[in-house]
């Protein structure tokens, strides 16, 4: 999967190159508008991370150039100010979804997954993870042999963890994909964190082989083995 | 006028007194005049009638058929100017005595006065005349007398205003010097006010009413700035602190992850601030944009509840909201349930285990009333006014978790809906937070 990150802050284009080459994309990083635009046109990528505030062209107009050009490469925007308008006039000028800096990176991970993953609807009726079976059809979710007892609201959670297992979940990703709650200043983490409590005690009652990790100062992880 | 705009207002108001003297002298003097003017005509026509009466039976018969003077009327002042003139003719006819006989003098302004004489079976006109030259002179010299008197009473109104506005206008004066000394770091001086009842003196006061709610919203802002820096240095401090010890000593894995980890949560808690900051400027920019609409708070209430119900939980409180019927207001939903969600998450926070929550409902015709009462230690009356200020803390020392933003935010969502938030507590007792919003128009 080739990625191009077009982004001019020396340090947070560095960032994103390893962070995703971590998760193993091909990243190729511009740093100016005219760069950005001009490998865009010529190569062919699976997805651009588009920053708004650039030096010389705007985000915004190389997207809209690009559309223009009939390109059909989903693009993620970067908007630094969390202003109503950037978000409109980029979602107008054709980005596929768009994030607010400060952006935490696991939910820059699971945008782009999203993204990449579009086009090909989801038609799982069973998740599993190691042990772990959830059952999307009769909501029946088990470890092993035993059966577990969830509420409404662990289900869900569980259910976004089992998606995203591997990888990392921030409280954000949570209180926004889970609850559906934009705001960003609603107190949340708490609630939060006492579901992900009790889901745990369900989950992983012996604490020698846990499932549901945290992450300290990121979130959670459900994946078999050390996080 | 807009010529006069530059002038100060002291001038404008001598110029206006000035002119207004002007005026009335002028009104005055015309009134005079014409009094005068008519009261002189009326005396000359009596004099014009006494010499009518002199002459009637000064004429008479000549021996040749014609007429005469008699012998004994004479002019009494016949070689001046003002001498009376008096001519006989036969009505129709040319005339046939005159006197003085010299002159026709008809080239003055001149007044005369006709009457009909019968002698013997004739009838004659007598056509008696006076210069007005005399009135004429007079009137002149009233008029000269007024156009003298007027311009120095003019003048001298002028200066008489002028000294009367730069009276009236001192305090003005010495309240302008005295408020351009007030600066933003000055703002606990005050106008001095002279009397509380005249025009000026309730200037003062309203000029000191301003300088007060400049000093506290500068205040507040000093505050503000103060707890801001204070606020986003903690973590700050923290990230360097944490950064710099784990660089300088040798970790394993663990450790560093450790580390970092520990620098992320400042970084989580400094956005946080941060977004909470941005959702308070918006508010006060007015760049918050509302969808305001027929809302259910009954809802909204237990859509609240139902997300911070855990919490309650944890702690073994019991959370209500009453009643079930729904209540609606017109409202920003989004905005509405964070203000509900920021008091119900205070009251289970500082609420005490075991303790009730409880959200109330209630309604008037024009208005709703959501009410968060908690069982927690109260606030005193020094800290209720300030609550809802920015970073205020009851207890500094025994900072809860958060970023001291709730109850602020909480404010600024409801006063951008219309509404307002009070507080309502007892010292050891329970707390009450209302949220008061204008009742929805639409019935649902």
């Amino acid at each position: 999967m080739r990625v191009l990150v077009v982004e001019d802050e020396a340090k947070i284009a560095n960032a994103l190159r390893q962070g995703l080459e971590g998760e193993h994309y091909d990243v190729v990083v511009a740093r100016t508008g005219e760069d950005g635009f001009f490998r865009a046109s010529a190569e062919v990528f699976d997805l651009i991370v588009l920053d708004v505030m650039l030096p010389g062209r705007s985000g915004i107009e190389i997207l809209r150039a690009l559309r223009q050009k009939g390109s059909p490469t989903p693009v993620l925007l970067l908007t630094a100010r969390d202003a109503v308008d950037d978000r409109v006039l980029g979602l107008d000028g054709g980005a596929d979804d768009y994030l607010v800096k400060p952006f935490a990176f696991p939910e820059l991970l699971a945008r782009i997954r999203a993204l990449l993953r579009r086009g090909r609807p989801d038609q799982a009726l069973r998740l599993q993870v190691g042990p772990l079976e959830m059952d999307l059809v009769t909501r029946r979710v088990s470890r092993g042999d035993r059966e577990l007892h969830l509420t409404t609201r662990e289900y869900e959670i569980l259910q976004y963890l089992m998606r995203h297992h591997g990888h990392l979940v921030s409280r954000e990703m949570l209180a926004q994909d889970v609850w559906k709650e934009t705001a960003r200043a609603t107190p949340l983490d708490n609630v939060i964190d006492v579901h992900i409590a009790r889901l745990r005690k369900k989950v992983d009652p012996d604490a020698r082989a846990p499932l549901i990790h945290t992450v300290r100062g990121v979130g959670f992880v459900l994946k078999e083995g050390a996080p | 006028m807009s010529l006069l705009r530059p002038i100060s207002v002291r001038t404008r108001l001598a110029l206006w007194y000035g002119l207004a003297v002007g005026i009335a002298l002028i009104v005055y003097a015309g009134v005079v005049y014409a009094f005068f003017r008519a009261s002189m005509l009326e005396q000359l026509d009596g004099r014009l009638h006494d010499d009518y009466e002199a002459a009637e039976h000064a004429f008479e018969r000549a021996a040749d058929g014609g007429l005469r003077w008699t012998s004994d009327y004479h002019d009494p002042d016949a070689t001046t100017v003002e001498a009376p003139w008096v001519e006989v003719s036969r009505s129709g006819g040319p005339v046939l005595l005159r006197k003085p006989a010299a002159s026709d003098r008809r080239d003055a302004p001149f007044r005369t006065r006709v009457y009909t004489h019968r002698l013997g079976d004739e009838e004659f006109v007598l056509r008696v005349g006076r210069s007005e030259r005399g009135v004429e002179r007079e009137l002149r010299e009233l008029l000269l007398i007024f156009a003298l008197c007027l311009l120095p009473a003019v003048v001298f109104a002028y200066l008489g205003g002028r000294v009367l506005a730069q009276r009236a206008l001192a305090p003005i004066g010495a309240m302008t010097e005295r408020a351009r000394t007030i600066t933003a770091e000055r703002l606990a001086e005050r106008v001095s006010v002279e009397n509380p009842r005249d025009e000026l003196g309730q200037l003062a006061i309203v000029l000191n009413d301003m300088i007060s709610r400049l000093e506290r919203s500068f205040d507040q802002l000093r505050r503000f700035t103060a707890d801001a820096s204070h606020e986003l240095r903690t973590p700050l401090t923290a990230i360097r602190a944490v950064g710099e010890v784990g660089l300088g000593e040798r970790h394993d894995e663990a450790g560093y992850r450790e580390v970092v980890g520990s620098m992320l949560e400042e970084v989580d808690r400094l956005s946080r601030l941060v977004d909470g900051l941005l959702t308070l400027s918006r508010g006060d920019s007015g760049h918050l944009k509302l969808d305001r609409r027929p809302v259910d708070v009954v809802g909204l209430a237990r859509e609240v509840t139902a997300h911070l119900g855990v919490l309650a939980e944890e702690k073994r409180q019991s959370l209500t909201v009453e009643p079930q019927e729904p209540i609606f207001v017109d409202a920003d939903a989004l905005v509405l349930r964070q203000a509900i969600t920021n008091l119900v998450d205070n009251a289970i926070k500082y609420g005490p285990e075991g303790s009730a929550v409880n959200v109330a409902v209630t309604a008037t015709r024009e208005e709703a009333t959501i009410a968060v009462t908690d069982q927690g230690p109260g606030i005193s009356d020094e800290h209720r006014e300030r609550i809802f200020e920015r970073f205020y803390r009851v207890d500094p020392a025994r900072a809860r978790g958060g970023v001291g933003l709730g109850l602020a935010i909480a404010k600024a969502a409801v006063e951008a809906n219309g509404g307002r938030i009070e507080v309502r507590s007892e010292v050891g007792g329970h707390s009450t937070f209302r949220i008061i919003l204008p009742r929805s128009s639409a019935k649902v």
